[in-house]
């Protein structure tokens, strides 16, 4: 086959893959095609069915959220936990709310910016002790949070960081760095090396490269970094629970689970917090579900 | 060549070591400090009993901790419940995952969507999962309870489900298996779709079953990034804490049986020698299946 036919060809099998369709399109009989859609029908039920469960539960007065048969479909409205959820009386939660933003944004910010640099080093440039110091970044992988509590709880009191936000910064950008150097890195390879060589011999200096080329074109592999960092982030709770003493600092995982122990009943509060805890990561996540997808599989990312 | 004269004593090689010790300094320093560091005084700790009051030193006290570790019932079933946890929500969340990425491997309207959807378990927060299956799950007014015992009768309804020692562990491996099986469809669908159609074309002329196209074709294609899958997602629930936590109080892990042994107990070098176990544990685990995959 000639050059220009497998390139023609590679360009249609690309186009195919972005629409969704050509691969086992082969003729399906119609006993087939309802197993199928049943299978599908059924994934999606067990999948989706929690979260809707939680919209519904949310919106639910007190006396249709404890009874028996459960409601399904909401016959009245109410936005009353909503209101609680908001109003100060109960709990802080615009409080916790706003720590895990600044604590999410913070770390995958930093994350993003000590990885880009490690990750083009171990990328691109060649020096003695490189390939055991990456490869000792990925044995990180394996310590666990719980290895780590006992130690840093230690070092976190001699520090004297307890009860502060800034414990759970350094602890989270250095949990979130492994995978951001190692899926930066793994993105950084993927970029033609020509490119680079290019700009040098028309006399960029290395640094210019970073800025002007290959930055630009990480984009879509930063924005994936920035996202799970921000997730790892957001969804901490080991250390949280132990740095953090004071509900000013709380961040959401331990606010809410304050709430759930401190109350009864108040499922439809916790409902309507769980549902606004998650619409950051969702929204986040509808509008870079591309680059997400593509980030995942330049890097498995812990859960 | 202009970058040669600019340079001066140093050759451009020197010059991009330095430079490539230079950008990776920040990571490492970081990553020496804040992990290897405290892994380290880990290992130092559990050898030690810690006191209360952090002004005063540890006292070594040598073996002690994993002598009365390895004496200890609570020890041993909190290995077996881990091995138990592990092996079962990882397997279930492989084989969903499987499952998953072949029934989307075919197109269909609002394939791309319905992917998105699918992925939500595994993005939406920690917190939000735990709870609304807490919800689900609550013994009077859970729409699980319900079902399962009010409609179906599958158990008497008085149990429940998250704190009877019982069902509890087979709940919590199940909601991870819900949370992570869009991890393994991700991984899997992009090798799922990637394996050339003729192939299978190919075995449909010499009239080959469904089930022997998948066995001969798809499951040989898939056997790398499957026995990847499952190695990642043991590793993180061998380590699993927050998942199990947030749920119930009744299903002790490793984890959660040093955490608990930490933080409510104050036994600092006990729980610094349990997390050394897991993590031992852990490594040789990680060591057989590697060597079992490589030839597999």
């Amino acid at each position: 086959m000639s050059t220009k036919q497998s390139t023609y060809r590679h360009v249609v099998d690309s186009f195919k893959t972005a629409l969704g369709v050509g691969e086992n399109t082969i003729e399906t009989s119609l006993a087939e095609r309802v197993v199928f859609y049943v299978a599908l029908g059924l994934t999606l039920l067990v999948t989706l069915f929690p979260f809707y469960y939680m919209t519904v539960a949310s919106v639910l007065p007190e006396s249709s959220l404890y009874s028996l048969p459960p409601t399904l479909i909401p016959q009245d409205i109410t936005l009353d936990h909503y209101r609680t959820v908001f109003g100060p009386e109960t709990f802080p939660f615009v409080t916790y709310f706003k720590n895990s933003f600044i604590i999410a944004t913070t770390t995958a910010g930093a994350s993003v910016l000590v990885a880009t640099f490690g990750a083009y080093s171990f990328a691109r440039l060649d020096y003695r002790g490189r390939g055991l110091m990456s490869r000792g970044v990925l044995m990180v992988y394996m310590f666990s949070g719980i290895l780590l509590v006992v130690p840093m709880f230690q070092v976190i009191v001699w520090l004297g960081f307890v009860d502060s936000l800034a414990s759970l910064f350094i602890t989270y950008l250095v949990q979130t760095l492994p995978v951001s150097l190692y899926m930066l890195g793994n993105y950084f390879r993927s970029i033609p090396e020509e490119i680079e060589e290019a700009a040098i011999m028309d006399g960029y200096s290395r640094l210019e490269v970073i800025f002007k080329i290959t930055l630009p074109l990480s984009a879509p592999a930063i924005v994936a970094v920035f996202f799970f960092t921000f997730m790892i982030a957001w969804n901490e709770y080991l250390f949280a629970s132990i740095f953090l003493q004071s509900q000013s600092v709380f961040t959401l995982p331990i606010g809410i689970e304050a709430l759930s122990s401190s109350f009864r009943q108040v499922w439809g509060q916790i409902m309507a917090a769980s549902l606004l805890t998650s619409i950051p990561l969702i929204v986040m996540f509808t509008y870079l579900e591309k680059f997400m997808v593509e980030g995942l599989t330049f890097g498995a990312v812990e859960g | 060549m202009v970058t040669l004269t600019r340079s001066g004593d140093r050759t451009i090689e020197e010059k991009e070591a330095l430079l490539g010790y230079a950008l990776i300094a920040p990571a490492l320093l970081l990553i020496t400090a804040v992990i290897l560091y405290p892994v380290l005084y880990n290992v130092y700790l559990s050898f030690t009993v810690v006191p209360l009051r952090p002004d005063e030193a540890p006292q070594w006290v040598g073996l002690e901790h994993y002598y009365s570790l390895f004496g200890s019932s609570a020890f041993w079933s909190a290995l077996r419940t881990t091995i138990v946890f592990t092996f079962f929500s990882t397997t279930l969340a492989t084989l969903g995952g499987l499952g998953t990425a072949l029934l989307f491997n075919r197109s269909f309207r609002g394939r791309r969507y319905l992917r998105g959807m699918v992925l939500l378990p595994y993005v939406a927060p920690l917190i939000s999962v735990a709870f609304v299956w807490r919800f689900m799950l609550d013994p009077l007014y859970g729409i699980v309870p319900y079902i399962g015992s009010d409609l179906l009768g599958l158990y008497a309804g008085n149990i429940d489900l998250l704190s009877n020692g019982d069902t509890a562990i087979w709940s919590v491996i199940l909601i991870d298996a819900w949370r992570y099986f869009p991890f393994a469809f991700l991984m899997l669908i992009a090798r799922v779709q990637a394996i050339p159609g003729d192939m299978y074309e190919a075995a449909k002329i010499d009239g080959a079953s469904k089930f022997a196209q998948f066995k001969d074709i798809t499951l040989p294609e898939l056997k790398y990034i499957l026995a990847t899958v499952f190695l990642l997602r043991w590793i993180w629930n061998f380590n699993k804490f927050a998942d199990i936590w947030l749920l119930t109080r009744r299903v002790d892990t490793l984890p959660i049986y040093a955490y608990k042994v930490a933080f409510a107990n104050y036994q600092h070098g006990q729980a610094a020698a349990i997390s050394m176990v897991l993590f031992l544990a852990l490594i040789v685990f990680v060591l057989a299946y590697v060597a079992w995959a490589l030839d597999w």
